[in-house]
């Protein structure tokens, strides 16, 4: 009898001590909402997630420092986590019920439903919109809604060794006009490998995204245009497949990268490696390469000439009670001036239409090729990654069914049969 | 008088209780953080594996749904076939190699210290460096093994570009990060086994060999069964140093189930479908410990 009251008592003990935790848990959520509802001129402090690719971390604090001497009601908390942990990181602050005020951010479409309708924020959508490289727009715009701003934008290209090619006497495209094709590519890649010393011909990143600019320069696309359908094993997808196989079986491009998951840039970084397919933000990487020249050059066409877009953009969410100050900031960050000097000093591409052409410090000539290529981008390429919950739930499996054809588990139509069965299951369960 | 009888018993009672209460505020601390950390999750996860959610968006109720889909999942079943294969050759080798420096180093040698912490070391660093360190040995352009194989002329091998040589270079660091931990337990296993019968064997003219197979062996029985049981559920739950040594490839060769459910969960965000794969793993894992537990008859020799 005593001990069952004991044992009782303890249990409730138990209780009441995890009930308190709980509870306390819970109360701090409830005081950051009651403290952001009161509007006005109010002192407010914006929680600011944050990831960094090369030095723009720094540039962002300088632009951070002066935005809070001009606006002393507001306070700028910038957190920063890895790239690969952004996303978790921002979920498990959501599904808290602790969102930041703003993140960066490259993946827009799983976070529409949370995000702040910049709408009422901006002069006007369509004036806001019209800042910006058409190209992007599909990103930051869902369902008529502003949910988010483009802060810089990347092009996938092609960086080269130019010591290497040098050394085999090989001249590599310097204007739009003479771009290779992609034999012409291939030949000049064995020169360079036979007369030069490469050991490999390229490196290509591991990833779906860069894979896919072969497949926008023959014409091909993940899904339709308008996206009710898979188009990746059309006879472009297969025979784009093929090509990429036959790279890996001339012994061009290395198997430990796709196979092995080597590190390509450590293989470029090595100078054995005549051309890495990469994107703008590895010229801030490659800054510090003393061993060797290197240089960007004009990627090969197939039917047509093709980069892919990228870009990295700031949202503000819903519930963080700051959400106006939080659009105010994000309007600073995308005007003219500021967004120029944030992308000049990173080393980044601006996404605004009226600075393109920004005077940076190193690679000034780089960026000509890069904006050059954005400029000759097939429209299917924005139009298939900027559909971002479709390629999150289809991209590790496009990736690794790639890598079946390389390793020969399947050949080029059956993986990519496979990929667009996957794609159309995934859209039809949208 | 009588006043004083009772207050006395009251402070008698009152001890009584104190001591009866101590022993549960003593595991409270631990009962909390394992309810919170591990109860509560586990069960928010059997709750999650009914529904369809994406970790963001509001859920939805999907009933079996999710066990239905994995069910029918060839890609979640050769995941589990792959592991199970795994798992079977990397426990006999952790539980023989283990076995073999214990019985070495259970004897007295020279610098006996100095070599068990040797073996004992890798176990203290964290799975995804012993990945990382691998890495750079097996590595297929930079790895100090090729370079070796290089330098006397031999052609280098893809060990991380082709299935079977990445499936080994797992196998091998897993061996290699673990053997130390189990040579522990193996130690105590043999220094608990009283040194009467190895004289009373030796005696009767027994060699190395039989010793080992009828005294060593059956008088470690206990401690095998926890070693094997142990390195089992270890390596159904391998993640971080395989993520780290070769990321699960060639290909999916070195995905095992605990990867393949982290992607499912979190590059593809179906929180609700890996929720569920989690609750299959956990029935699959239980069930070898309950087996394990029956054959030891609850740890009992």
């Amino acid at each position: 009898m005593k001990r069952r009251t004991n044992f009782k008592l303890s249990f409730s003990l138990v209780l009441i001590m995890s009930l308190i935790m709980l509870t306390a848990c819970g109360n701090t959520d409830n005081s950051t909402v009651n403290t952001g509802s009161t509007g006005g001129a109010k002192q407010a402090t914006l929680d600011f997630l944050w990831f960094s690719d090369g030095n723009e971390g720094e540039v962002i604090k300088g632009i951070i420092k002066e935005y809070e001497q001009s606006n002393t009601n507001v306070k700028i908390n910038l957190i920063e986590v890895g790239f690969k942990d952004l996303q978790t990181k921002l979920k498990t602050m959501i599904s808290g019920g602790k969102p930041p005020a703003l993140s960066r951010i490259t993946d827009t479409g799983s976070f529409a439903n949370q995000a702040v309708d910049l709408t009422p924020y901006v002069e006007s959508a369509d004036q806001f919109e019209g800042q910006f490289i058409d190209s992007l727009k599909p990103y930051y715009v869902i369902d008529d809604k502003l949910i988010a701003a483009p802060m810089d934008v990347t092009a996938n290209g092609l960086i080269y060794n130019k010591t290497l090619f040098d050394k085999a006497g090989v001249k590599v495209p310097t204007s739009p006009e003479e771009v290779w094709t992609w034999d012409e590519y291939i030949a000049a890649l064995k020169e360079v490998m036979a007369k030069g010393g490469a050991r490999y011909g390229m490196v290509w990143d591991v990833t779906p995204h860069r894979w896919s600019t072969l497949l926008y320069q023959n014409g091909g696309s993940i899904v339709t245009e308008d996206g009710s359908a898979a188009a990746i094993n059309s006879e472009a997808g297969v025979r784009c497949m093929e090509l990429f196989k036959q790279l890996h079986k001339d012994g061009i491009m290395p198997e430990s990268v796709w196979l092995g998951g080597e590190n390509p840039n450590n293989l470029f970084r090595s100078g054995t490696v005549a051309a890495h397919w990469a994107g703008n933000w590895m010229i801030s990487n490659y800054k510090d390469i003393t061993d060797f020249e290197w240089g960007v050059t004009y990627m090969p066409k197939g039917t047509q000439r093709s980069s892919v877009p990228g870009g990295k953009f700031l949202m503000a969410f819903k519930g963080s009670g700051n959400e106006q100050e939080a659009a105010a900031f994000i309007n600073y960050l995308t005007s003219k001036e500021v967004n120029s000097k944030y992308n000049q000093e990173s080393l980044f591409m601006s996404p605004r239409k009226d600075s393109s052409v920004l005077d940076y410090e190193f690679g000034k000539e780089m960026y000509e090729v890069f904006s050059d290529e954005l400029k000759n981008t097939s429209p299917l390429a924005a139009n298939d990654w900027s559909r971002q919950t479709l390629i999150s739930k289809i991209s590790t499996d496009l990736k690794n069914n790639i890598i079946d054809v390389l390793s020969d588990k399947a050949t080029a139509q059956e993986a990519m049969d496979k990929t667009a069965k996957l794609i159309n299951e995934a859209i039809g369960s949208q | 008088m009588n006043g004083g009888q009772s207050l006395n018993r009251k402070k008698q009672t009152g001890q009584t209780r104190k001591l009866a209460i101590a022993p549960y505020l003593f595991i409270l601390p631990n009962l909390l953080i394992f309810g919170v950390f591990i109860v509560i999750p586990s069960l928010l996860g059997l709750f999650y594996s009914f529904h369809v959610y994406d970790g963001l968006n509001p859920m939805k109720f999907n009933g079996l749904g999710n066990y239905i889909k994995i069910i029918g999942d060839k890609e979640f079943w050769s995941t589990i076939g792959r592991t199970g294969i795994y798992a079977a050759i990397v426990v006999p080798l952790i539980y023989a190699v283990a076995l073999g420096i214990a019985m070495l180093l259970a004897r007295e040698i020279k610098m006996r210290g100095l070599f068990r912490a040797i073996f004992y070391w890798p176990t203290m660093i964290s799975f995804i460096i012993v990945g990382l360190t691998w890495k750079w040995i097996f590595g297929d352009s930079f790895g100090i093994l090729n370079h070796m194989l290089t330098l006397i002329g031999v052609e280098p091998v893809g060990f991380l570009t082709s299935p079977f040589w990445a499936n080994a270079a797992v196998i091998i660091a897993t061996v290699w990060s673990r053997a130390g931990f189990f040579m522990v337990i193996f130690i105590a296993g043999l220094q608990a086994i009283p040194t009467d019968y190895y004289e009373a064997a030796r005696l009767d003219g027994a060699t190395g060999l039989k010793v080992f197979r009828h005294i060593t062996l059956p008088l470690l029985k206990p401690t095998s069964l926890l070693v094997f049981m142990l390195s089992l559920i270890d390596a159904f739950k391998a993640f971080p140093l395989i993520f780290a040594l070769t990321g699960g490839g060639p290909g999916k060769e070195t995905t095992y189930i605990v990867q393949y459910i982290y992607e499912i969960g979190f590059t593809k965000q179906e929180l609700g479908l890996a929720s569920a794969m989690s609750v299959m793993l956990f029935v699959i894992i239980g069930g070898f410990s309950a087996l394990q537990f029956r054959i030891s008859k609850g740890g009992a020799v």
